[in-house]
């Protein structure tokens, strides 16, 4: 046996349980969401009834379309802040690199909970923020605005993830050879079209697996909107946790989640095919 | 005032490119220190030197990669340092090729193009007119990583002349190419500037290189020129030990000049007094060496007794090395070579060596 097929076989166990372990739930979600529920049990008869409810259903609609949109939200804003912070990072940090990347994780070594509860000090209506803004006197009364809104969701989504969207970004920099942007300006590209035909394109596939997983973390984060999102806490992910638990609907409830990972999988193949089709020189081959 | 200065006449009396005085330092380290340097019109001129001798500095401040220090660069008689790289009309071989591996050959080669106001099908058809140059044309739809590196260098010159440039940088474009076919791209390099009648700068540490590809070298060293000049005349007449030892690797011996005769010295050396020709402006009593080039010192019946120490076979002949008077000479020998340890009489012909000076 040569080596290289000796790696494969070797390899085979371990690809082999990977792929129980991750494909084998998503494939019995799959098929329960075409089951249903009937009294207390579930009723093995394949139909399209809970995708229907979904279509029909303003509430499902309007949440799975707020979790999308939050996802893309946070993704966006991620992503402008992490792409220079990376460009830094991988070009410009030099030997504090190493120092700064570990800044840079530190929050996520501290749990949910504890991030989540220090937006709340910051943010309250008797909180950091408020206490400064009335004591330089911009402001006489607390804004109760701040905590408790979307606005604190989201401001607490983007601190949350960042971090992954930077890492993705970091990696796409540092593989990014200077001599590319040389290249570039030596054959005439002004800075703009250095970024727009050569940095972006070759920085895309780290914007991509960044923006993936902060997208996918956002949309499936439910206790963030809960604790800082006041009234506008419930997600589609607390509802399919309803639905799995007191609701007793799994049926429902798989519908749900094969909806929210099928317009996932829709929206980065789009993005995908975009950016590639922007990285095509203008006159193109 | 550059476009009146540009006529016909100007251009062939004044040099393409011109550097006066140019300097540039990193922090407390001084790459280049003081540099003037003249390139004609559609001549091959190499910039020759060990790593760190300031060579590669140099082509990106021309290029405009690297800002100069001081001092003034002038193309085509116009102020070139104040432009961006962007609007200089240069282009460059990278060391690495630096193609752009999220595009296609073709794509990569018309990339230059989209900055001219030329239409798409020209652009396209100037982009494969480049890449039929270097024979590539079959290539175009590929992308680089599907290239060898020697299909990758031809790409990343077609890229380059493909806007024609008034002037093509080359920084060391040759190093990562095996020796056999470093040798066949010489040959095309100089093929293609001569066909092409544009003039190339190229960077390299490699002297076969150098003889192989210029109409004129620029020997460095420490961030200065050391000596410039036609090849031969490199080679039959450096001007400084470093250069004679660099070029070719001439032993250097080391003496005093005794006096001037004719075009020739007398020199003093610990293998005794010889009349040599050798660089002018030597004074009486100055430190000097005798530059002797292996294959022009032969082993003979009469001489300077000497050690054989080594005996390296290189196919066509042998180089031996010998120690006399505490120095040691290199010899180029045809026919069966002297077993190490044996004593040889080694002796040249004194009008086929040269005097350099010690230092620059």
């Amino acid at each position: 046996m040569r080596p290289q097929s000796a790696g494969t076989w070797l390899a085979l166990p371990v690809v082999a349980a990977l792929g129980a372990l991750c494909l084998a739930p998503l494939a019995i979600l799959f098929a329960y969401s075409f089951f249903s529920v009937d009294f207390v049990t579930i009723s093995h008869d394949p139909s399209l009834k809970n995708y229907a409810r979904i279509l029909q259903s303003e509430t499902y609609r309007g949440l799975i379309a707020r979790a999308f949109g939050s996802g893309l939200l946070v993704a966006a804003i991620t992503a402008v802040i992490g792409y220079p912070v990376a460009w830094f990072l991988a070009k410009r940090a030099g030997a504090a690199k190493t120092m700064l990347l570990t800044l840079l994780l530190v929050p996520l070594y501290s749990g949910d909970l504890l991030r989540i509860f220090a937006w709340r000090v910051l943010l309250g209506a008797e909180g950091a923020i408020n206490r400064s803004l009335i004591w330089l006197g911009a402001i006489d009364a607390p804004l109760q605005g701040l905590l408790f809104s979307p606005l604190a969701t989201h401001i607490a989504l983007t601190y949350n993830y960042l971090p992954f969207m930077v890492i993705g970004l970091w990696l796409a920099f540092e593989s990014l050879d200077d001599a590319w942007l040389e290249a570039a300006a030596d054959l005439g590209a002004p800075g703009r079209d250095r970024f727009r035909r050569v940095t972006l394109p070759l920085t895309a596939p780290g914007l991509i697996a960044g923006g993936l997983m902060v997208f996918v973390m956002v949309v499936g984060d439910y206790l963030t909107p809960q604790l800082l999102g006041g009234a506008s806490g419930v997600t589609v992910i607390s509802a399919i946790n309803d639905l799995f638990g007191t609701a007793f609907d799994w049926p429902l409830g798989s519908a749900i989640a094969w909806t929210m990972l099928a317009i996932l999988m829709l929206c980065f193949g789009a993005g995908a095919v975009l950016i590639r089709r922007s990285s095509l020189v203008a006159e193109g081959a | 005032m550059a476009v009146a200065e540009n006529t016909a006449a100007g251009r062939r009396t004044r040099p393409l490119l011109e550097a006066i005085a140019l300097y540039k330092s990193y922090g407390s380290v001084q790459a280049v220190r003081g540099i003037d340097l003249a390139l004609a019109h559609e001549s091959y001129v190499t910039l020759l030197g060990p790593s760190g001798c300031g060579k590669t500095t140099l082509l990106r401040m021309v290029g405009g990669f690297e800002a100069i220090g001081s001092g003034t660069l002038m193309l085509d008689g116009a102020r070139l340092d104040d432009l961006p790289a962007n609007l200089r009309p240069i282009n460059t071989v990278f060391q690495s090729y630096a193609l752009f591996p999220h595009l296609t050959v073709l794509e990569n080669v018309a990339f230059g193009l989209s900055y001219r106001s030329l239409p798409k099908d020209r652009i396209k058809a100037r982009a494969r007119e480049a890449l039929a140059t270097v024979r590539m044309e079959a290539m175009a739809d590929r992308r680089p990583r599907q290239l060898s590196g020697g299909q990758q260098q031809r790409v990343a010159l077609a890229r380059a002349i493909a806007n024609e440039p008034r002037l093509l940088l080359l920084d060391e474009p040759l190093s990562a190419l095996d020796r056999r076919m470093r040798k066949d791209m010489q040959i095309e390099l100089k093929d293609l500037q001569r066909r092409l009648g544009m003039t190339f700068l190229h960077v390299t540490h490699d002297q076969e290189e150098a003889f192989a590809l210029s109409d004129r070298i620029v020997v460095m060293r420490d961030g200065r020129i050391e000596q410039q000049g036609a090849p031969g005349d490199i080679y039959a007449r450096p001007a400084t030990a470093y250069v004679a030892d660099f070029i070719g690797g001439a032993s250097c011996l080391p003496g005093r000049i005794l006096g001037q005769v004719g075009k020739s010295y007398a020199i003093e050396t610990a293998l005794g007094r010889h009349v040599v020709p050798g660089v002018s402006g030597l004074s009486v009593g100055a430190r000097a060496v005798l530059c002797l080039r292996s294959e022009k010192v032969a082993l003979g019946e009469t001489g300077t007794p000497a050690h054989v120490t080594h005996a390296v076979y290189r196919g066509a002949d042998w180089l031996l090395e010998c120690v006399a008077g505490g120095q040691i000479f290199q010899v180029t020998h045809v026919g069966p070579p002297p077993a190490p340890g044996e004593t040889v009489r080694l002796s040249f012909d004194p009008d086929r060596v040269w005097i350099a000076r010690e230092a620059a």
